[in-house]
């Protein structure tokens, strides 16, 4: 039972830094900002929530892991938010964006 | 005092004169005279703004930068010293580690009586559980007060820097302020952000208050949680713009707030360290270590800390954005 467990989180914890591996590569390796956000947004929201179920999987279910579950929260509450307004940054003041439509309007 | 009648040609008059950079080195070296085809181009009057002369033009004509030998050398020198002296230093300083004591033995000098009495003593005297908050902010309370005074200095330093010139006229201020305004393309008024900052600025506050008021008894402190309030405030900047922020927080708060912590914890500490270097008693109760109203002084002077940590960083982001608060 325990080393069932504990091929569990270590499965998850691989899958994070999979995706945190993956992240970092398409981070350096895009040519357009726009992409790179992309790629790094992937390890911010599912590498994070792989890695800290993981972690919740190896040390049991306990006040701690609750504390973890808020940070993945607050990580997925701030860093889409962040991505976007950099996104939306990046679409105002890049000439060229290629056949990216975007629809400008007013402010809200 | 009477100077020496020759004193315009004594040596200390021109050494003078050449740390204040009167002297012009190229005088009587150069021809003064423009020649004749571009006296119009050069008489002209500089336009407004624009620069009288290019810089780099005049310089490569004078110094002859392309074919200087002197320049050439000098570069050369100047980087092989640089390497030198990077090297040098880090020679000095791992040289200087091997000299270091083990780490962790017991019988280094940071294991004397001081550390052992604050081990022994600390929660007893300061009726702090986390005894690294009972030493900076009663022990050592006088180091932690300068360094909230470096915060105060250096937010009132850049406050000078940067702010904006008012005396001017209104018409050169609106020029001014146009020229400094680097955020045209800023994403204004996003709704997703105001969404989400609705929900996470509240949390934010409140994680930093519970840092702050937990700093006796858990890892945390002034410091810390000042740090989280500013970004918090930050965050409510970003998202919904600055007339919302100014109708409370604003030049006159942050005075207000700084000037008030700042007085408050030199006064207070003063006063116990006053009764406690001539054994008397301050009268403020030290409580049961680990509630929450314990450890005398150090709740309020955390609070105090706090505050002046989440102005300055406050202050810092809004004087370097537009200039002012």
């Amino acid at each position: 039972m325990e080393w069932v467990r504990f091929g569990i989180s270590a499965a998850f914890l691989l899958f994070g830094i999979l995706m945190f591996l993956a992240a970092s590569i398409g981070v350096n390796r895009f040519r357009r900002a726009l992409n790179r956000m992309h790629a790094a947004a992937l390890g911010d929201t599912l590498g994070i929530l792989f890695v800290i179920l993981g972690l919740i999987i190896w040390k049991g279910i306990s006040f701690d892991s609750l504390k973890l579950l808020l940070v993945v929260l607050f990580f997925w509450l701030a860093s889409p938010v962040a991505g976007h307004m950099i996104s939306r940054l990046e679409v105002t003041t890049d000439e060229d964006l290629g056949e990216i439509e975007v629809e400008h309007h007013e402010d809200i | 005092m009477r100077l020496r009648d020759d004193y315009e040609e004594s040596r200390w008059h021109r050494l003078e004169k050449w740390v204040d950079g009167d002297i012009d080195p190229l005088e009587g070296r150069m021809e003064i005279k423009p020649p004749d085809g571009e006296k119009d181009e050069n008489t002209k009057l500089p336009e407004d703004g624009e620069p009288f002369f290019d810089e780099e033009k005049i310089n490569s004509v004078v110094y002859d930068t392309a074919h200087n030998k002197e320049l050439k050398l000098f570069r050369i020198i100047y980087r092989l010293a640089s390497v030198l002296l990077c090297v040098t230093l880090i020679g000095v300083l791992l040289w200087t580690v091997v000299y270091l004591p083990e780490f962790g033995s017991p019988d280094n000098p940071i294991n004397n009586e001081v550390s052992a009495r604050y081990i022994e003593k600390g929660v007893e005297e300061t009726g702090a559980t986390n005894f690294v908050t009972g030493m900076i902010l009663d022990y050592r309370a006088f180091d932690t007060f300068g360094e909230s005074c470096v915060l105060f200095i250096a937010a009132t330093c850049v406050l000078v820097l940067m702010r904006l010139d008012n005396s001017s006229s209104k018409e050169k201020m609106k020029k001014k302020k146009e020229e400094e305004n680097d955020r045209l393309y800023e994403p204004k008024n996003d709704l997703i952000l105001q969404k989400v900052s609705c929900v996470l600025v509240p949390l934010i506050f409140i994680f930093g208050i519970y840092i702050i008021l937990n700093g006796h008894l858990s890892p945390g402190g002034g410091f810390s949680g000042g740090a989280v309030i500013g970004s918090g405030l930050i965050l409510y900047l970003n998202a919904f713009g600055f007339k919302k922020t100014e109708r409370f927080f604003t030049e006159k708060t942050f005075r207000r707030i700084t000037l008030a912590a700042l007085t408050f914890y030199c006064l207070a500490k003063s006063y116990s360290f006053f009764t406690g270097a001539n054994h008397m008693e301050s009268g403020i109760p030290l409580g049961t270590p680990g509630a929450i109203l314990s450890s005398g002084l150090i709740l309020p002077l955390n609070i105090c800390v706090g505050l002046v940590v989440a102005c300055t960083m406050y202050a810092f982001y809004t004087l370097f954005r537009k200039g002012g608060m």
